[in-house]
């Protein structure tokens, strides 16, 4: 029974990856290619990322929340855009429209974070015979972590791959790219300054990202109908 | 085109292969990783399990792995599979007496017993409610020993988070448990492995000797007066027998009585023309099994020399009345001899000495007393104590109920100085002579803190004798303690006589697990499942049009018809 609700679990936060993958034209374009390439490069900028944490962050005693070491660690996760921007527009792919490297990307990126961020536990944690809602939120939290990661790579391709934008929407993209690299902070303020329950983190996850999501396919197609 | 494809299909297939081989590792090693994850993991005390004769009797199971569940319970309700958990403050021994005796499965029980009382209750005023724990630790204590139990049973002490476990279980009971919260009950696992047979149980018997004052004569020709208590225990609970009044008490008086007389002894102008031999003895319950081996290897003039001997046995809480037991008529010489030299001294004291007469009956293999076991040899003796009726086989030996807070230090204070003064009056002929050689205040005053100090010691200490290893830390301590206060000191290991047989494993460490019922995870793979397709409908329709969707159910037939 437990390694059933490992099974339910890992098909929560592995399956939705799975599923966009068949699911949506990737899968015809044979792009598997392009995502593995975009998961090394996330797993290269995650070591990147421990290495500058452990360098530049102290260590702190209790959970308060430290303005400057947040804003540390803000400044980290910029790394992570760097290695999106690297995985986009330096990798060679095979010929794929702009439209399918974006979600190619996207969807290693976020493939690569769930195995790393989230298998380990789930296979030490679910199987045993306790049961908690921490896996279950777990899942959902991929899932919106997904969504967000296809966000970012959309506007990211907009942001680097695409010459010819409207004026008046170059702001609003890179604003829009901002909120979401800075997303992961935002979750770890309101899980430990203002100490949400997990529910209640998981589910604004879940709505902004949806949210952010909108917002980007907006822009996308905006910036789709100009060319 | 196509040979590319097909060298790297080729190249392909050994780089899986190797992948594959790999992750079958890295299967293999992570599912060896201990889950070691409960909620609440608690100690817990087996229930013994011994064999009598060859007839099994006590708990014959240690592992368990069910639900739990509280009563009151439904009449007629199935509980093969579940672990009963029941407090014992609300203990209802009737139903548990109707279980047991009825030969009703269960699939363990959980006896949870009040939490260990901390603080020591000075002087004779119990409360009522202990007097009733007792009695009711008592009377369970003699069902769960007497009965043959084939599913584990076990004693846990309460606190905040098994009484917090055992409200939610209790209610979830009482509301009829819901199928599908995540909340499925709680399993309560012990893995213990199977209890195997104690291969050679011991009996360590420890004596210490001091000489009397030799005369122009061999040391030996001097008479010699013993004093014995039995030091272990017997309980329902092994690991938790600490027998403070049995017979821990007696182990203390006998402790003091024998640093008392090495003070005297030590300078040879005060030592006594009477040897002091004090046994400290093994095997008490088992019908005083080790006393018997004891004096069997005594030689022959040791034997002669026994004035009479003194065994005491649970002599810590009593308040007016003590109780000499004799298996010779009271009318003999030498025992009223004793009789007369305690009783004087306890008039002094305030305090009253009865006499009681028991016949040994030597075809009956029951040995009550501890003194029947010198008498059978033809030695005087007497057992002090505060019984004043024989126990039965494995009664009054030190159980459950026999905890640090049922003594009374100044009963244990009062037989000391009892003990000592007619002791020291007969051997020093002052028999009848109001002299206080123990006085208070004195330099041969007994010592309060030495008392306290060990008792609370033996207290710590369960000490059921199959399960003291030959060098158990106990025996060491009592054999130097012995050796200080003694010139010679002699340990004795002697194996139980076949009659008993013991079993291990008895305490265990259990795990409560919180477990969500299959239910729930049904319906969360329905969930999963459902959300997975229906995001699968919906991406198709939106990236690739909902003519694909429909095209994807169409595939089987456009097939069949490309064959016909």
């Amino acid at each position: 029974m437990t390694v059933f609700h490992f099974f339910n679990c890992a098909m929560l936060t592995f399956g939705p990856h799975a599923v966009y993958y068949s699911a949506t034209p990737l899968s015809e374009y044979d792009t598997i290619g392009t995502s593995a390439k975009a998961a090394a490069v996330y797993l290269g900028t995650a070591l990147v990322k421990l290495v500058c944490l452990a360098t530049f962050l102290k260590e702190s005693e209790n959970d308060n929340f430290d303005p400057y070491q947040e804003l540390l660690k803000v400044l980290i996760n910029f790394i992570d855009v760097a290695g999106l921007y690297f995985a986009l527009t330096q990798l060679t792919h095979r010929n794929i429209s702009q439209n399918h490297k974006f979600q190619a990307v996207g969807l290693g990126w976020a493939f690569a974070d769930s195995v790393l961020h989230r298998l380990a536990p789930l296979w030490v944690g679910a199987r045993g015979l306790e049961f908690t809602w921490e896996y279950i939120f777990q899942g959902f939290e991929a899932n919106a972590n997904l969504v967000l990661n296809l966000s970012l790579a959309a506007l990211g391709s907009l942001m680097w791959l695409r010459k010819n934008k409207p004026r008046t929407l170059i702001p609003i993209i890179y604003a829009c790219a901002g909120v979401l690299a800075t997303m992961p902070s935002i979750t770890s303020y309101l899980r430990r300054a203002l100490g949400w329950q997990p529910a209640k983190v998981v589910s604004f996850e879940l709505f902004s990202s949806l949210m952010m999501a909108f917002i980007s396919w907006q822009l996308f197609s905006a910036c789709q109908r100009s060319a | 085109m196509a040979w590319r494809r097909r060298g790297r299909i080729g190249g392909g297939v050994e780089v899986l292969d190797s992948i594959y081989s790999v992750v079958a590792l890295v299967l293999v090693l992570v599912a060896c990783v201990e889950l070691g994850d409960a909620a609440t993991a608690v100690d817990v005390y087996r229930l013994i399990q011994y064999d009598l004769a060859g007839v099994p009797y006590g708990s014959r199971l240690a592992g368990l792995n069910h639900h739990a569940c509280a009563p009151p319970f439904a009449p007629g309700a199935d509980l093969s599979r579940t672990v009963v958990m029941m407090p014992v403050r609300e203990l209802n021994l009737t139903f548990l007496r109707e279980y047991i005796i009825n030969n009703q499965p269960l699939g363990g029980l959980l006896l949870l017993l009040p939490q260990k009382v901390s603080n020591r209750i000075v002087g004779e005023i119990k409360s009522k409610d202990d007097g009733l724990m007792r009695n009711i630790l008592v009377e369970l204590e003699q069902l769960l020993i007497h009965a043959n139990i084939p599913y584990p049973v076990y004693f846990a002490f309460e606190d905040d988070k098994i009484n917090a476990i055992f409200a939610d279980v209790r209610r979830s009971d009482a509301t009829g448990q819901p199928p599908m919260a995540p909340t499925g009950g709680y399993k309560l696992v012990v893995s213990s492995p199977e209890p195997k047979r104690v291969s050679s149980p011991t009996i360590t018997n420890i004596q210490g000797w001091l000489p009397g004052l030799k005369g122009d004569g061999d040391t030996n020709q001097l008479p010699t007066i013993a004093v014995v208590a039995s030091y272990d225990t017997f309980g329902a609970a092994p690991a938790l027998s600490v027998g403070s009044d049995s017979n821990g008490s007696g182990v203390v008086a006998l402790l003091e009585i024998a640093r008392l007389f090495s003070l005297l002894y030590s300078n040879p102008r005060t030592r006594g023309r009477y040897n002091l031999l004090f046994g400290l003895t093994s095997g008490g319950p088992y019908n005083y099994n080790g006393t018997l081996k004891w004096l069997r290897s005594f030689d022959q003039r040791l034997r002669e020399s026994i004035d009479y001997a003194i065994c005491l046995n649970s002599i810590g809480s009593w308040k007016n009345e003590l109780w000499i037991h004799v298996s010779k008529p009271p009318e003999n010489a030498y025992i009223k001899q004793v009789h007369e030299s305690l009783s004087d001294v306890a008039n002094e004291l305030g305090v009253t000495i009865g006499i009681k007469h028991k016949k040994i009956n030597i075809s009956n293999p029951r040995v009550a007393w501890e003194h029947e076991q010198f008498s059978r040899l033809r030695i005087t003796a007497v057992t002090l104590s505060e019984l004043s009726a024989a126990p039965e086989l494995l009664e009054s030996t030190g159980g459950l109920n026999d905890t640090r807070d049922s003594l009374d230090e100044a009963a244990v204070y009062r037989t000391i100085r009892l003990v000592s003064e007619s002791l020291a009056r007969h051997i020093y002929g002052h028999q009848g002579k109001n002299i206080q050689i123990f006085a208070d205040n004195s330099s041969l005053a007994l010592n309060p803190s030495y008392i306290s100090a060990w008792l609370d010691l033996l207290s710590r200490t369960p000490r059921v004798a199959p399960f003291l290893s030959k060098t158990d830390p106990i025996i060491s301590a009592l054999k130097k303690e012995l050796s200080d206060h003694t010139v010679e000191v002699h340990v004795q290991h002697e194996t139980i006589d076949g009659m008993f047989s013991f079993y291990d494993s008895t305490r265990a460490t259990l795990n409560i697990y919180q477990v969500a019922s299959v239910a729930f995870d049904l319906l969360l793979l329905l969930v999963v499942g459902a959300y997975l397709i229906l995001l699968f409908g919906f991406l198709v329709v939106t990236t690739r049009g909902l003519d694909d969707l429909i095209n994807l159910f169409r595939r089987p037939p456009s097939r069949k018809v490309k064959a016909a």
